[in-house]
């Protein structure tokens, strides 16, 4: 019993590194522009398909590192075409955009490569279990885990030390201040959307390592990652990562005792957040 | 800019003209127009290529993308969760009448009041968002219920949907409604539900609570500096709508003789905004004309091809970024020029 | 008898002291200007007073009752109203409308003043009257969006009137505006103290609207109270002199 507690605990925290590396994207975009991406599954989808084109020509490593680019390349691209002229307007109409987006991503997937789970190769000592004790620590899920600490405290790394990352926080706060001082918002907006589907990007890839491809596989993933962002608080980034872990653990653990409701607590876990702390865990009040 | 779409038709008190296509028409006679084609619509629609039941679906879905506007386009507050409570009048029907008591009215009632119940909890928890905040929140909340329908296999009929009852004719004691077997007769008792429930909205529009929704809508610290209680208010103003979804919900599954999980997800939420804002979302009509425009542009192009939901994406986008005013915006604003 | 008093409130945000200490008294029917430099802390006190911000110490008692704590909404009801020092209207309605709402708010919206046609045609004729005392019958269909800034500064005050306050609270009424603007306003603001005996605090930058309009004046610098009294008194004070000297040197 012991051991599947645990073993659910660590599956849940691998779903949490999902959920958080989702989250952050999705975060960052909302945080500085406003807008909900409700494509941001589809570009998870689509990173996990690139690399899936991708591994014959350069590898498994090879299109762990592509893979992310061409996704982020993808949404400069929309980003710069579609969303920046909804800037400033009702933020329905990102939402509206996005959301037709999300219907293309999954029906342009399901069109170009079928319906069918395509399975999605990892190097063979990525396989490996680690012990025969904990049979669940397989050399893929613990790869998973240390990537995505990797990629979260990248960003962190980017946002606190880098001249764009410090921006970034900035025009968070106020961006026509950011704005008088010189710097070039519209930019800045773009590249902070590179950013965030650059996570999603590599999210997908690792997504693909452990479940396959699917076209739906985006649209399961969105509705935990807005989950996320709103337990740990919108507009906090460490509020996104804790919120991605929480849920991927209190869904693993629910998984053991009543299966049926895996999905649904963690819903239940955001009404509960929302009734003691309107803002999230980690939100601030006065903000959104 | 956006002074130009009028807003409010219904609300407001200065007098009733309104231009469209570059006449005057009285606003009486527009709605007796509006009226007029929904009473013949059955006699009609097979003309343009239709049948009874897609002018029935979109009776439906307007009263649905109508409830969404009250809270949309007249308090201003975005709520991307409404298939929820459209889904929750489905199952709460589906279920009366398959497992409690076959008739379709106790059906109805049930449906309708599990949706209110759901809409005033909801309610509590999110009337103090505001804006995206609130967009977000109700997006994840309306998807629990989709879960709870997908998993809890044995009462809901999980990934299938609900099935294996249908539509029982309609007893008022006098007389008996035969919806069963008549689609006519269920036309015009969806819009006879359809009337009843817009007149209320209208009404309420008019009436000083509608103008304090107004009020939130074009800005609320004034609002509440004139000492609106702007929660409570934008607390009712979701409930009412919910209200009116959730019996949408219960036609809906009436229609098909079915309860869809599909009517619960957010795919279905996003419909109703595209259908308010392709009509209109500042016209009280216009989630009507929009739900006409997108159930047949819809059932076209699924007939059409494999990949009707890429187009349907494309359509989205392409009314964001080149109609975002909606067909009435877009003549009243041709109008005034 | 006085009708607001307000003992020593402070309002900290963080380490920043924006209002410290400050005590006040209002009559009923004295019209009091609070004035002071760039950052003395004016609109962060008329927050408090409102109930936009809650204070980090000190009381505030309205008609001898302790409204602390109260929100916002509970104060207008309790017959304080306010206006902001920017504009705010219901821009995509009309003149009569905007004025409309807070007549029915005031009216108190109950199924009664709903169904039944006097009270309706009551909530209509107070509407007509407001729009007459401020001189803009003319523009009643107008949206308020396309008014001038004067004018819908002035729907802004008819809308504050319409909830038959017992205390109105303006923030920079005249700000922003021309000199035929800042006078019509001044007029208004004269006329609604001298006929409706109205008690009114305002904040105000152009001096000669206060020393033009205010019983009483009271003078913040830096968060604290510098000095209170008569416009008389405040000219002639070399304390508030050399602040605003200070200021502009």
């Amino acid at each position: 019993m012991t051991e599947l507690i645990l073993y659910n605990v660590f599956n849940g925290l691998i779903i949490g590194a999902f959920y958080a590396l989702m989250a952050l994207g999705l975060s960052l975009i909302l945080n500085l522009s406003g807008v909900i991406n409700f494509a941001h599954g589809g570009f998870l989808t689509l990173g996990g398909y690139l690399a899936f084109v991708l591994v014959p020509f350069v590898g498994f490593w090879g299109a762990l590192l592509i893979s992310p680019f061409l996704t982020a390349a993808v949404g400069l691209v929309i980003e710069r075409l579609m969303i920046r002229p909804l800037y400033g307007r009702d933020p329905l109409y990102s939402l509206l955009l996005t959301f037709g987006l999300a219907f293309i991503f999954e029906d342009g997937t399901r069109f170009i490569w079928g319906p069918q789970t395509l399975p999605f190769s990892v190097p063979i000592w990525l396989q490996s279990q680690l012990s025969t004790e904990f049979f669940f620590l397989t050399g893929y899920r613990v790869f998973m885990v240390v990537l995505a600490t990797v990629a979260v405290i990248g960003l962190f790394l980017i946002l606190s030390r880098t001249r764009v990352g410090m921006r970034i926080r900035a025009g968070t706060l106020d961006l026509e201040t950011v704005s008088v001082l010189g710097v070039n918002t519209r930019v800045l907006r773009t590249v902070n959307f590179g950013l965030g589907i650059f996570l999603a990007g590599l999210a997908g890839v690792l997504a693909a390592g452990m479940l396959g491809l699917q076209p739906t596989t985006g649209s399961e993933l969105i509705m935990p990652s807005f989950v996320a962002i709103i337990i740990g608080g919108l507009g906090s980034l460490p509020g996104t990562l804790l919120g991605g872990l929480l849920i991927g653990v209190a869904s693993g653990v629910t998984s053991v005792f009543f299966p049926d409701a895996s999905e649904a607590v963690i819903y239940v876990m955001m009404g509960l957040v929302l009734l003691v702390r309107p803002r999230g865990l980690l939100g601030e009040e006065g903000r959104f | 800019m956006s002074r130009l779409d009028k807003s409010a038709d219904a609300a407001r008190g200065s007098g009733p003209i309104v231009p469209v296509a570059g006449f005057r028409v009285d606003k009486r006679a527009t709605d007796a127009v509006v009226w007029l084609l929904l009473l013949t619509m059955p006699f009609w629609i097979s003309w343009i290529g239709g049948y009874t039941q897609l002018g029935t679906r979109v009776v439906i879905l307007a009263l649905a993308a109508m409830s969404l506007n009250f809270l949309l386009g007249y308090t201003g507050v975005l709520s991307f969760g409404h298939a929820a409570y459209f889904g929750l009048g489905s199952y709460g029907l589906g279920l009366t009448i398959k497992f409690l008591v076959p008739n379709t009215l106790v059906g109805m009632a049930i449906g309708v009041a599990t949706a209110i119940v759901a809409a005033a909890i909801i309610g509590v928890l999110i009337v103090r968002l505001r804006g995206i905040y609130f967009a977000m929140v109700t997006i994840a909340f309306g998807q629990v219920f989709y879960f709870i329908a997908y998993r809890w296999n044995n009462v809901t009929g999980g990934d299938d949907g609900l099935s294996g009852w249908h539509r029982m004719p309609i007893d008022l004691g006098f007389t008996q409604i035969d919806v069963l077997n008549n689609d006519l007769a269920f036309y015009y008792v969806a819009l006879f539900c359809f009337a009843v429930s817009v007149g209320i909205m209208a009404l309420l529009l008019r009436s000083p609570f509608g103008r304090t929704l107004l009020a939130i809508r074009e800005n609320e610290r004034r609002a509440r500096f004139l000492g609106i209680p702007v929660d409570r208010h934008i607390w009712l103003s979701w409930l009412i709508s919910c209200t009116f979804t959730g019996l949408a919900g219960t036609l809906y599954a009436m229609l098909n003789n079915f309860s869809d999980p599909h009517d619960l997800h957010w795919e279905q939420s996003g419909n109703f905004v595209i259908m308010a804002v392709l009509g209109g979302m500042r016209s009280f009509w216009g989630p009507l004309i929009g739900s006409a425009i997108f159930i047949v542009l819809e059932d076209y192009i699924s007939s059409r091809t494999e990949n009707w939901e890429s187009f349907i994406g494309l359509f989205f986008i392409l009314i964001v970024l080149f109609f975002p005013r909606g067909v009435l915006g877009m003549i009243k604003r041709k109008t005034m020029q | 008898m006085s009708l607001l008093q307000v003992d020593n409130v402070s309002k900290r945000f963080g380490n920043l002291i924006a209002v410290n200490d400050v005590s006040m008294t209002v009559e009923q029917g004295e019209l009091r200007a609070v004035i002071g430099p760039n950052g003395a802390g004016k609109t962060t006190f008329f927050n408090l007073i409102s109930g936009f911000l809650a204070p980090s110490a000190g009381k505030i008692t309205f008609d001898n009752q302790d409204v602390t704590k109260l929100l916002p909404a509970q104060r207008v009801w309790r017959g304080m109203a306010r206006t902001f020092q920017i504009t705010e209207v219901f821009p995509e309605l009309s003149t009569r409308e905007n004025l409309r709402i807070a007549v029915e708010v005031a009216a108190g919206y109950r199924l009664k003043t709903w169904l039944s046609r006097d009270l309706d045609g009551e909530v209509r004729a107070r509407v007509t009257d407001l729009l007459e005392m401020s001189g803009l019958a003319g523009k009643a269909d107008r949206l308020v969006g396309e008014l001038s800034h004067g004018d819908q500064r002035a729907t802004e005050i008819m809308m504050a009137l319409a909830l038959k306050p017992r205390l109105l609270l303006l923030d920079e009424p005249t700000a922003g505006m021309g000199d035929q603007e800042t006078y019509d306003i001044t007029q208004l603001i004269r006329k609604l103290h001298r006929d409706q005996k109205l008690t009114i605090v305002l904040i105000e930058h152009d001096m000669r609207v206060v020393f033009h309009l205010a019983d009483r004046i009271m003078v913040l610098a830096e968060g604290a109270l510098l000095a209170e009294g008569t416009p008389k008194e405040i000219a002639k004070n070399e304390a508030v002199q050399a602040a605003y000297l200070g200021k502009a040197a």
